[in-house]
């Protein structure tokens, strides 16, 4: 795997005050991400998962360090430079789908297609994720499994170079995860995105080139997995 | 087509009560605007076009009699621009049955090039001087010669000098002063069946009044840059010698006046009602597409999340409401066209304007649409500037739980502790969504304001009636002569079988005089013992007429700042004979509701002319049963010039009537959408924000009707506060609509019966339950499990 980093954490912290509490979500943290490469970050509930993988994708600003995109300082950056990030570079998939309800499956799609100047065609990416039969109905009449497939296909169709998604199957049975994580692979594969998948479940690690553990908004551990296994042979 | 675009118009769809409510009040706003814009803009044009090309005068001088020459004297006046002479009087006509109508005979040169209030011929031909064949041409108004079926080459007899004189008819015209034909100020409506215009030439009115050379009017236009007054004034000079009768202004002549109160009050309702109607509609928006933008937060977030820019999100939320401008301005257009041409044919039924005065008015229909549409945008714009706020990895998490508090009420422990636990709820709910609380309140306040300034027409035209018609008026007929009689010759009439009662009365037209200031007014003699007539000060307490001095008119009295005890002088202004001067005192000032009038006792009317038993009319009342015996009866006889009935005064106004309430029963609609439009969409928020705490009552074992009926609790705190209130302001709004619409010669009395009150208060409470019913519909849709299952 060639060395090429994509994204540069340097020292980055997130607090949240509360009235008179402050909540260290991050600590100073450190962290290279690769281009092309499979990350996966486990950890209990509360660890700072989700808020490292928003700072990650331009929704929310660090506290306090730096966020490199290649060499271009995010931390930085205003409003509309982070709204361009988010359009251009980053896929996003979320834990429950967060699909327009008034939209069908293809709109879906093309809502976030139409942002980019090249992306892939809506329902081209949508038939890869096996949902040809499924691209004229609405949210309310796909199951949990198909709107996160849909919500992949959304994320996908920007050809994004860095696709984010926070417990992908946290609300899936085994073999529904099982497929949809076998989609995150292939896209990886295929693409060449750069995959991050935040998730509490230790068995989805071996997926990944590389995994970071977290506890109480620390990287307390980053493990190469030097043999990653395809999904559909994971078990958990 | 954008997805986006796509999802607002599902948005749209899926919302589309609401929508629709929304809609509605914009609509009614711009049907509004329109036709009221629109009706002012064409019937002002065709007024001021009207005007100008008839030479409309500025200045009227009435005289008993004055040479032709004298208004050579008066053109040469510097400031004059252009003066008329003409010959005007009222003449009784014998109709067919010899029954009595009044005409206004009215004298024009031929050809009447240059002159002052010329001619506008609406069918027909103008009438010659000497035509072939002999006799006398006349044109008279087209509402007099089809209310009396009346065609050309019909003849119509007036009575002048005690002689029945025939006149052809050869068309129907109007001029400016003529675009109402009303006697004087003192009649309520048109009624062309007894009164009419007739219009010929010079020699012929000469000829026919036996006034050779002479006329009795001089109207005058006054040249740019000169002031009216000093000019009048001048005119007043030369004319002294020939007794000065009457001199009055634009502003004060009668068809001008009410065609300006019409336009004046048209101008006015045209700026404040789109006002309310838009400002009510934008609120209503703001408020549920700030409530949309709350309840969309996840959705907004995962759209940044997306790549979307926060101005491209507003811009999506604010189509939504410039969708409802859209949709409003299209419909009020169309709407506001009919409208348009509902009024103008209403104008055109009532004012004798040459012009067709219904067209569209691009002006007004762009401002329309830019108003709607600026409306529109800028609510849209305001209510969505909270999504700039919402933080995309904020928006993922759940909402914290609304917050909880104790209301103000509370600390009155005593009320408090005997509310059950709905109430509490709702009271809690109702004061913590303060903007809305407010918004509801005043929409309904709004909108029962506007049903009592819509009803209350009718309570002040009943009043009006029941005190000119019946109260004030105790005679069922006014007879008047065409020239005074001797008291005993009244016989005649109070013997008809049938009279019960004959009581004489004596009309002087006066000027009267006091501390350097004068007015014109009428002088009515009465027996003081009268029965048939009742006098009353402003408070309405009657007024005992005494034997020496003068109930003086409450707009005679105002005008000359004269007061109770005061002495005042009259000059009498008959137009025969000499004219008089005496001095009388006040002995109390009166005041009716239409006309004026000045009441002194019969003999010292006569006293004034230093007559003795004189009479110029008898009042009479009659058994029901014998109406048409005495009629039939009263026209046999020559030397009456006109008969009041009640009755037919009555029916006249029945007739005008209906076309006031369709104007009613339209703004009382309007009202009601409006109402109806609020309460709806508040209703539906508070249902859908709250659809998890419903249910979780339905899972408590409250029924569908309890559920409800916690809804409608919250409803009625807002809504009835919002009816208390409307009412006392629909009072006030009636207040300004009345100030807006009196003029110098009408005012209406601000009545307003508690039926009115109990019909807006009924008709509230209708659009309010009727909107809770439409709103909570959804109550018996509450899928207990999906509502309680979903996050957010
Ligand atoms: N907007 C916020 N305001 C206050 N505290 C916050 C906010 N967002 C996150 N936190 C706190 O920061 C800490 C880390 O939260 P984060 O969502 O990153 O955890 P996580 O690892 O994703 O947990 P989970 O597995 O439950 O999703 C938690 O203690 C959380 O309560
Ligand atoms: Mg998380």
């Amino acid at each position: 795997m060639a060395e090429n980093i994509l994204m540069k954490l340097d020292g980055a912290t997130r607090t949240y005050t509360m009235g008179d509490v402050k909540v260290e979500a991050l600590r100073e943290t450190s962290l290279d991400i690769y281009s092309g490469e499979i990350l996966v970050i486990l950890g209990p509930s509360g660890s700072g998962k989700s808020t490292l993988l928003n700072i990650m994708g331009g929704m929310d600003l660090p506290s306090g360090g730096h966020v490199f995109l290649e060499r271009e300082d995010l931390s930085a950056a205003g409003e509309e430079r982070l709204t361009r990030y988010r359009r251009n570079e980053v896929g996003f998939v979320f834990q429950f789908y967060n699909l327009m309800p008034d939209l069908t499956a293809r709109e879906n799609v093309e809502l976030a297609s139409g942002l980019v100047e090249n992306p892939l065609p809506a329902a081209g990416v949508l038939k890869e994720m096996g949902l040809e039969d499924r691209m004229d109905h609405f949210p309310s009449q796909l199951s949990g499994g198909e709107q996160q497939r849909v919500s992949i296909a959304r994320a996908a169709a920007k050809n994004p170079r860095l696709l984010l998604c926070d417990e992908p199957t946290g609300a899936l049975d085994y073999q529904t995860g099982k497929l949809i994580l076998g989609l995150l692979a292939r896209i990886n594969r295929d693409r060449g995105s750069t995959v991050v998948i935040v998730t509490h479940n230790t068995g989805i690690g071996s997926m990944a080139h590389r995994i970071v553990r977290m506890r109480s908004g620390s990287i307390v551990e980053i493990i190469q997995n030097k043999t990653p296994v395809s999904p559909e042979r994971i078990d958990w | 087509m954008n997805v986006l675009v796509k999802k607002m118009l599902r948005t749209i769809w899926n919302t589309r009560g609401q929508f629709l409510a929304v809609t509605a009040v914009v609509t009614v706003g711009i049907t509004v605007y329109m036709s009221m814009t629109t009706s002012y803009f064409n019937l002002n044009a065709s007024k001021d076009r009207f005007y100008r090309e008839n030479n409309f005068a500025d200045y009227y001088f009435h005289v008993v009699r004055a040479p032709q020459q004298v208004v050579k004297q008066v053109e040469s006046l510097p400031g004059v621009a252009v003066a008329t002479g003409r010959i005007q009087k009222d003449m009784p006509v014998v109709k067919e049955g010899d029954q009595r109508a009044t005409a206004r005979i009215t004298s024009y040169a031929v050809p009447m090039e240059g002159e002052v209030n010329r001619i506008q011929l609406m069918s027909g031909r103008f009438f010659e001087n000497n035509p072939q064949g002999g006799g006398v041409e006349v044109l008279t108004d087209l509402k007099f010669a089809s209310a009396n079926g009346l065609s050309f080459g019909d003849l119509v007899y007036i009575v002048a000098d005690g002689r029945k004189a025939p006149l052809t008819l050869v068309g129907t015209g109007t001029s400016p002063e003529f675009t109402i034909a009303m006697k004087d100020a003192a009649t309520l409506m048109p009624d062309p069946r007894t009164f009419g215009l007739i219009m010929m030439s010079h020699q012929q009115a000469q000829q026919i009044m036996n006034l050779p050379g002479q006329i009795n009017q001089v109207i005058i236009k006054v040249a740019p840059g000169f002031n009216e007054e000093l000019v009048a004034s001048g005119v007043k000079h030369i004319l002294e010698p020939y007794g000065n009768l009457a001199s009055y202004p634009r502003s004060k002549q009668l068809s001008h006046a009410v065609l300006q109160g019409e336009l004046d009050g048209l101008k006015a309702s045209s700026r404040f009602m789109p006002v309310i109607f838009l400002g009510i509609a934008a609120a209503i928006q703001m408020v549920m597409l700030g409530r949309m933008i709350k309840g969309k937060r996840l959705e907004i977030g995962v759209l940044k999340a997306l790549g979307y820019s926060s101005r491209s999100i507003i811009l999506h939320y604010t189509g939504y409401s410039v969708a409802t401008s859209l949709m409003g301005c299209i419909m009020g257009t169309i709407l506001g066209a009919g409208l348009t041409s509902a009024i103008s044919g209403m104008y055109a039924e009532i004012f004798n304007l040459p012009q067709a005065i219904g067209s569209i008015n691009y002006q007004a229909v762009l401002y329309g649409s830019a108003l709607s549409l600026g409306v529109g945008a800028s609510t849209g714009l305001i209510a969505s500037r909270g999504v700039v706020k919402i933080n995309p990895a904020d928006s993922m998490r759940p909402n914290p739980p609304k917050k909880g508090g104790r209301i103000f009420l509370e600390r009155w422990e005593w009320i408090w502790k005997r509310l059950d636990s709905t109430w509490k709820m709702s009271l809690r709910t109702a004061f913590r969504n303060r903007g809305r609380f407010t918004l509801v309140l005043l929409g309904v306040t709004f909108s029962v304001g506007m049903l009592v300034m819509s009803l209350f027409s009718n309570d002040t035209i009943d009043y009006m009636i029941k005190k000119q018609f019946f109260e004030n008026q105790g005679y069922d007929y006014l007879v008047r002569f065409s020239a005074p009689l001797k008291e005993h010759e009244l016989l005649n009439i109070s013997r008809i079988e049938g009279v019960l009662r004959a009581e004489p009365i004596f009309e002087i037209p006066v000027r009267v005089h006091y501390n350097g200031k004068s007015q014109e007014d009428s002088l009515q003699g009465l027996n003081v013992t009268t029965t048939l007539k009742k006098i009353t000060d402003k408070n309405g307490r009657p007024l005992q007429l005494p034997e020496e001095g003068v109930l003086i008119s409450e707009r005679t009295a105002a005008k000359l700042g004269a007061r109770e005890g005061d002495p005042v002088e009259v000059e009498t202004l008959l137009g025969t004979g000499p004219s008089r001067r005496a001095a009388l005192k006040i002995a109390g000032v009166n005041q009716q509701l239409v006309g004026g009038g000045s009441f002194v006792s019969i003999d010292q009317a006569n006293g004034i002319l230093q007559e003795r038993s004189l009479v110029s009319g008898v009042m009479l009342k009659v058994d029901p049963g014998t109406f048409h015996v005495v009629e039939k009866k009263l026209d046999d006889m020559t030397a009456i010039s006109s008969v009041l009935s009640r009755q037919k005064e009555l029916a006249n106004f029945d007739k005008n009537l209906e076309a006031m309430i369709y104007s009613i029963l339209i703004m009382v609609m309007f009202a009601m959408v409006m109402g109806f439009a609020i309460v709806y969409n508040s209703s539906v928020i508070s249902f859908s924000e709250r659809k998890r705490e419903l249910a979780s009552l339905r899972v408590l074992g409250f029924t569908n009707r309890e559920v409800s009926g916690l809804l409608m609790k919250e409803n009625m705190l807002q809504s009835l506060l919002g009816v208390a209130l409307g009412l006392p302001l629909g009072r006030l709004m009636t207040q300004g609509y009345i100030s807006a619409v009196s003029t110098d010669l009408f005012t209406m009395p601000l009545v307003i019966y508690p039926q009115t009150y109990f019909l807006s208060t009924a008709g509230g409470l209708l659009f309010i339950w009727v909107a809770h019913l439409v709103a909570v519909r959804g109550v018996k849709k509450l899928d207990l499990v999906d509502v309680l299952k979903n996050r957010d």
